[in-house]
């Protein structure tokens, strides 16, 4: 059901192409580190290298997996600044639709890790004063970040609202 | 900067002396007086490390005896050292208290503390978010009590102070955290806290818990019952298999985990009481530890009521609160102002009390709830049946739960953001959940398995309604700010005085009038009343100029002028008696018949002061004294001022408007009259009536103003009649042509006429009611139809 997860009206906004790339490569490297580090340890120790080859299957599996699903969690991704709040949507199997109203933000944030910073990424966060809010927008590019960052800030000046 | 001299010690009765240590201490900073709490306070602390030690060791006692490693050598070798640790907690106990210093008073809460490195804490007085009072069994059995102050995410803490002193700290603080002024010396007078209840004089209980009650539903709630449940049948089993040993890894943390459960429920939330008081609601709680704690209500962001399944047959529920910036840490611990329970078993009547006083209006009647669609029994099998959601125009309630029925309810004004959610499984069913943000704490509302529609349907509209309710919040807010300014000016000015607002007289559109004693009322102006100055100055010299005419009723005489804190005022003579307008409500007619003929003298007496100025004339206001060459161009002058802000609102409201303004002024020219000074405005208002030896009698007239002419003194006579009709009691309509009719016989037929002109030229002269006053501005129109 797309309309569900749609916002009303207008069109989401998509997350940059790298996003994907460096999923994809955190991915590629992540996977068989985390599954042949315990797989070498096990074919020294007990000499039985079946084992090791059935978690590098394992692996494998994963791996295709996550490579297929990431795509499509890329896809999934999307945000759209309406006239009084910001929606954020994601996520294939367990879908999320958050709305912040302007007025109930408290800080917004932008991050950009080392590997992100490689790929010329940034994620803008949203706060508010419920810790279940959790509006994270990741795979900006640093201008839309900015840009995202000094229009919302001035929105939410302009709607601020009391507790 | 940083100074490690100790402070001089300051005798409160020497006003001299004052310190000001550390960094606080600037060359320009007014000094003053700082004091210490109690010194008992170190011995306090010190017993408290003490006992804490003594549990801690006493513990590891035991268990090491449980497992016989247990030598009796250990224990002389551990005592001196716990000696020493004693010793040097009791030190640092007293370096602590001789180091930390507090005001709290008219300008400022500051407290200072640390020995080496200083800490200034001072808080503005509207940051406070509450004020508790908490009293360790130790620090009660001494009389003494902690003063804890959150503000934003800090809390100060001062301890410790006679208890007395602390619930009167406590009373002004929250006094002026709600924005009031007033001053410290106003709350000296004691407000006795009882020892066992913490309440204070002032305070309504509204719900109290009796322990049994408290005890019964703790047996019956389900937090209990399992673990209470799961060791008897541990016990059970292992006894009858004989292996009771074995068992007791898993017993020993479960009954730790009851006992702390006790401890949380029953003893910390022993002798319950929440209580009304002057400032707001107040929960005072504890057995041994005695907490006192504030709700302050506007940062109330959610309520939670639940029901374990056995209180069902009660009818008790349980309310938590979501208090903005309160849930750091353990949400109940005994030792935690942070406490969100309002109220920990209640009576359904109880709740409702509640309730209403924590989200006034709320109401569960009346709002539509709405079950989830029965194909979430394929995921909420053992409740789907529970799960509903609604909402009115100010609230959203979600319930669930079978086992522990919860209830959340969120003010939409309160709304944080809105998130939906849907799992695979539930994308399969058409279902979502939808949940609805709050600040950290107890209530989580969350609306769970509602169709796909429903639950967007929900969360779009919610949004919207969260939207609408912050901007009335808002507007709320503004409004009250405004009016908070006007007052707390006004406040200090009063109290300059030796007034309070319970002194108030009267209150008009130009000014506020309080009693000062006898003989004078303060006359306070409002603000955005413009020039109030200048006329003061006028009407003062106008008075003046009739002192000694007497005339036979009592004029007004201001005696001083002034400006404080951008507010004019003036000290005015006080007239005798009472107010005539609010005499006429409670009067009966054969008592007001003959007052309102007096009233008539009265009016009729005013003719006889001398004008300042000869001829038609303004006599007070811009530019006056302004002299005129006839009735009709004075009129036309005075009705200026009013006409340029109304003229369209009448040219609408009016059919013919114009040919009523033609008729006025061809009326007028007509009318031959020698001037004679006109109040402008008299009404029961403006009078005041005593006891006379034949009856109640008006004796004054007061508020000469703007409107006060010398022109033809019919007008005032004119206006006693018809202003009348103004009155809010019922007859006054009637009482108006009776006294018509009195008029008409002393003064003849003739002066219907002028009596009908004249109720046009008012009807113009306030038709620029209509932005302030409905009620004046429909009259004016009735004066303008005739």
């Amino acid at each position: 059901m797309e309309e569900l997860f749609a916002p009303p009206a207008y069109e989401w906004q998509r997350l940059s192409p790298k996003y994907r790339s460096m999923r994809l490569l955190t991915t590629l490297i992540f996977v068989p580190i985390l599954f042949t580090i315990p797989a070498i340890i096990v074919g020294v120790a007990s000499g039985k290298w079946w084992i090791s080859g059935v978690i590098w299957a394992v692996a494998a599996v994963i791996l295709i997996i996550r490579l297929i699903f990431v795509p499509r969690n890329w896809r999934s991704w999307g945000y759209v600044e309406r006239e009084d709040d910001l929606y954020i949507t994601h996520g294939v199997m367990f879908r999320n639709l958050i709305a912040v109203p302007y007025g109930r933000m408290q800080l917004v944030e932008v991050e950009s890790g080392p590997l992100e910073r490689a790929y010329g990424l940034a994620s803008v966060t949203l706060k508010t004063a419920s810790p279940e809010t959790g509006a994270r927008i990741p795979g900006l590019t640093p201008e839309e970040a900015t840009r995202l960052r000094d229009r919302l800030t001035e929105l939410g000046e302009a709607h601020a609202s009391g507790l | 900067m940083t100074s490690s001299q100790p402070p001089q010690r300051t005798s409160p009765a020497d006003p001299e002396v004052t310190t000001t240590p550390g960094i606080s201490a600037t060359a320009t900073a007014p000094l003053k007086q700082t004091e210490r709490p109690h010194p008992l306070t170190p011995f306090v602390r010190g017993w408290l490390v003490f006992v804490a030690i003594a549990i801690g060791y006493g513990r590891e006692l035991i268990t090491s005896s449980s497992e016989n490693q247990f030598e009796s050598g250990g224990l002389t070798w551990i005592l001196p050292l716990l000696g020493i640790v004693v010793v040097l907690a009791a030190v640092a106990g007293f370096v602590a208290w001789y180091f930390t210093r507090f005001v709290i008073d008219d300008e400022e809460l500051r407290v200072e503390t640390g020995a080496i490195f200083k800490k200034s804490t001072k808080i503005p007085f509207e940051r406070l978010q509450s004020v508790d009072i908490i009293q360790p069994l130790a620090a009660r059995m001494f009389g003494l009590a902690e003063l804890r102050l959150d503000a934003g995410n800090s809390t100060t803490k001062l301890r410790y102070l006679r208890r007395a002193k602390a619930s009167r700290l406590r009373d002004y603080l929250l006094t002026r955290a709600h924005g009031q002024q007033a001053s410290i010396r106003d709350l000296d007078q004691e407000s006795a806290a009882s020892v066992f209840t913490d309440l204070g004089v002032g305070d309504q209980p509204l719900v109290q818990v009796t322990p049994q009650r408290l005890i019964i539903s703790f047996l019956l709630s389900t937090e209990w019952l399992i673990p209470a449940a799961i060791s008897i049948i541990i016990v059970g089993v292992t006894a009858s298999l004989g292996v009771v040993p074995l068992a007791l890894g898993g017993l020993i943390p479960l009954l730790i985990g009851m006992l702390s459960l006790i401890w949380r429920r029953v003893i910390g939330m022993f002798n319950f009481t929440l209580a009304e008081s002057p400032r707001g609601l107040r929960i005072t709680r504890g057995l041994t530890n005695l907490t006192s704690q504030s709700v302050p209500i506007n940062r109330v962001q959610g309520v939670k009521t639940s029901q374990p399944l056995l209180w069902r047959l009660l009818g008790w529920y349980r309310i938590d609160i979501d208090i903005l910036g309160h849930a750091q840490g353990d949400s109940e611990s005994n030792e935690s102002t942070a406490s969100s329970v309002l109220l920990p078993v209640a009576s359904r009547e109880e709740v409702d009390l509640a309730l209403g006083r924590v989200m006034p209006g709320f109401g569960l009647d009346g709002i539509e709830l709405h079950p989830a669609p029965n194909r979430a029994r394929w995921l909420r099998w053992f409740d789907f049946w529970t799960l509903r959601y609604g909402w009115n125009d100010r609230t959203l309630i979600t319930e669930q739960g079978w086992f522990n029925h919860e209830r959340d309810i969120v003010p939409h004004a309160k709304t944080q953001s809105v998130n939906v959610q849907q799992g695979p499984l539930q994308r399969r069913l058409r279902l979502a959940d939808v949940h609805v943000h709050t600040p950290r704490g107890p209530v989580n509302a969350i609306a769970h398995q509602l169709d796909e529609h429903a639950a967007r349907e929900l969360a779009l509209t919610q949004l919207d309604r969260a939207r609408v309710a912050r901007a009335a919040e808002r507007e709320r807010r503004s409004v009250a700010a405004v009016s908070d300014g006007d007052h707390s000016d006004e406040a200090g000015l009063l109290r300059a005085f030796g007034a309070g607002r319970d002194q108030l007289l009267g209150s008009g559109g130009e000014s506020e009038v309080f009693a000062l004693d006898h003989d004078r009322v303060l006359r306070l102006y409002r603000s955005r009343h413009e020039a109030p100055q200048r006329t003061a100055a006028q009407l003062q010299e106008l008075y003046e100029s009739w002192r000694g005419i007497d005339i036979g009723i009592e004029l007004p005489l201001i005696i001083d002028t002034g400006e404080r804190g951008g507010r004019f005022y003036t000290v005015d003579r006080r007239f005798s008696g009472r107010n005539f307008s609010s005499w006429l409500q409670d009067a009966d007619m054969a008592q007001r018949r003959p007052a309102l003929v007096s009233f008539l003298d009265a009016t009729e007496q005013l003719q006889r002061l001398p004008s300042p100025v000869p001829g038609f004339a303004r006599l007070i206001g811009d530019g006056a004294p302004q002299q005129f060459g006839t009735l009709s161009e004075l009129l036309a002058t005075m009705l200026q001022g009013p006409l340029a802000s109304s003229r369209a609102r009448l040219e609408h409201d009016v059919p013919g408007i114009v040919e009523v303004w033609n008729r006025l002024h061809g009326d007028l020219a007509e009318r031959s009259i020698s001037p004679a000074v006109v109040h402008g405005d008299v009404c029961p208002p403006n009078a005041y009536i005593s006891q006379g030896t034949r009856g109640p009698v008006v004796t004054g007239i007061g508020d000469f103003s703007p409107h006060t002419i010398s022109a033809d003194p019919l007008l005032d006579v004119a206006g006693a009649l018809i202003f009348l009709e103004l009155e809010p009691y019922a007859d006054a309509p009637a009482d108006a042509a009776w006294l018509e009719a009195v008029a008409v016989e002393r003064h003849g037929r003739d002066i219907v006429r002028w009596i009908d002109v004249y109720r046009r030229y008012y009807g113009f002269y306030f038709s620029n009611a209509y932005s302030f006053d409905p009620a004046l501005y429909a009259w004016c129109l009735r004066q303008l139809s005739r």
